[in-house]
């Protein structure tokens, strides 16, 4: 099985994008699962996201249908990293990804 | 190729081609330093004259009480630390409102750091300053009030005419940031009671880096750079010849439009805001829908992303601005719209069109198409 590979996808601010980002990688690595997380600034680097298994976006850039795979909201995580719904809607997805 | 469209005028307009064909003659032959004593630097100087009765000419001032600065920004800075400089900071109070441009919201911040005392005062949810609020502000040491014309985020007009009165009748002196206002507004500062106005090229259609502050006479500031004696020496450098002759051109340009400019970007605001009402029910419009600047539009798309309609709107080949700002921790809101108490909702949703000489209906239409297309792929889920 290859990697779970996430994209978190941002705008204009490539600071908060990258701050998020390095959360989520911190965070995965913690709970101790194996995935690679890349950034999109949809604001620079246009409408067409890099191929990944889920797309945890912090303004509402892509939709499940024009991507193919998951896409969760993580705009709460801006005020909260550990904002409890938002981190348990990705895990389900990280977990239904190794569950299969 | 998706058609180019500019809607935001507030930030920045295009150069004219009538200030354009002045500012290539500055460059070309009036090429000499105005300081000189001979011809080249006589026809720099004349040209100067001239820009400075045109710029005079169109707030209704005298020639010499004009002094030409590298922009709003810097004429601000001297209005404020000008005034306050000349006394010590126990001694001296400021008097401004929370919906100033930074320019003016920072310089302050930066004298009460300095040890003076500021008052900002509030807005209500129109954007606008209580005139009485002024009143009840002013203390036996205010030196200064300054209050902008037309707010630059949602176009309230501020009741400058009362405040100057009520400055007038305290003896205090009366600053106005007119940088929204000079373009589509008659001004006559001696009707506005005003002793210091801020004004800037790049918003009239003229070029980036050059404004001017009108200083009526008999007012004493304390300059804040110092060298020659240029701008009876209240700035001192070589004068910026090309940008003071584009700023006249662009003074011209606009005195001779202002009012019919006024009238048709009014129709096509309140068009635009129809337009856009017509979209959905969640679309409101900040501040007031009357007597507002006829060129500024803040408007609210309850439950979207502002963000990312602003993207999406500029891949459509629109350019609009937000009505906040982001920073690496947390997305700022507009100063403004918080002062006006808004909802955080509201605010986040938030983008502002700016319509100037160019703007047409046609493009209102396309505008409008394109958020009828955009707007349901940009909410929140």
């Amino acid at each position: 099985m290859s990697k779970f590979k996430v994209c978190v996808v941002g705008g204009h601010c490539s600071n908060r994008l990258m701050i998020v980002a390095e959360q989520l990688t911190e965070f995965f690595e913690k709970q101790g699962i194996d995935c690679q997380v890349i950034t999109h600034g949809v604001a620079y680097q246009g409408s067409f996201a890099p191929r990944s298994n889920l797309i945890l976006q912090l303004l509402p850039a892509f939709t499940e249908e024009e991507v193919g795979v998951p896409v969760i909201n993580i705009k709460p995580l801006i005020g909260d990293p550990a904002h409890p719904a938002t981190i348990e809607k990705i895990l389900n997805q990280v977990q239904a990804y190794y569950a299969v | 190729m998706s058609p180019r469209i500019y809607l935001d005028y507030c930030a920045t307009t295009p150069v004219h081609h009538s200030v354009q064909e002045a500012m290539l003659r500055a460059l070309d032959v009036d090429f000499g330093n105005p300081s000189s004593m001979h011809w080249a630097g006589k026809d720099a100087r004349q040209l100067i004259d001239q820009s400075r009765a045109d710029v005079a000419f169109g707030i209704g001032c005298q020639p010499s009480e004009i002094v030409f600065t590298s922009g709003a920004t810097e004429a601000d800075n001297l209005a404020l630390f000008g005034t306050l400089h000349l006394f010590p900071p126990n001694q001296a109070h400021l008097i401004t409102s929370a919906i100033e441009h930074h320019a003016i919201l920072h310089t302050a911040q930066h004298l009460e750091r300095e040890g003076y005392s500021v008052t900002y005062l509030p807005a209500d949810e129109h954007g606008l300053v209580n005139p009485e609020d002024v009143r009840r502000a002013i203390r036996p040491e205010t030196k200064l009030i300054s209050i902008m014309y037309v707010n630059n985020e949602v176009g309230s007009i501020q009741p400058i005419l009362e405040i100057g009165r009520i400055a007038r009748e305290h003896h205090v002196r009366f600053h106005t940031d007119a940088v929204q206002a000079i373009g589509l507004f008659n001004i006559d500062v001696d009707d506005l009671n005003v002793d210091l106005l801020s004004l800037s090229a790049h918003k009239i259609y003229g070029p980036k880096g050059i404004g001017a502050l009108f200083v009526r006479a008999g007012t004493e500031l304390t300059p804040m750079i110092v060298g020659g004696p240029q701008e009876h020496l209240l700035r001192a450098g070589t004068e910026n010849v090309p940008g003071i002759a584009g700023l006249g051109a662009a003074m011209n340009l606009v005195r001779q439009h202002r009012t019919g400019e006024r009238v048709r970007l009014l129709g096509l605001r309140k068009y635009l805001i129809e337009g856009l009402q017509a979209i959905g029910p969640a679309v409101i419009v900040n501040g007031s829908e009357g007597d507002v600047g006829p060129h500024v539009l803040s408007m609210s798309f309850i439950g979207a992303d502002a963000e990312m309609m602003l993207i999406r709107l500029n891949g459509e080949g629109i350019a609009v601005s937000l009505g906040s700002a982001c920073n690496s921790k947390s997305i700022e809101p507009s100063h403004v719209l918080t002062a006006m108490k808004l909802p955080q909702e509201q605010i986040a949703s938030t983008l502002r069109f700016s319509l100037g000489m160019p703007t047409t209906k046609d493009e209102i239409d396309t505008l409008l198409d394109v958020v009828t297309r955009v707007l349901p792929r940009v909410t929140v889920q």
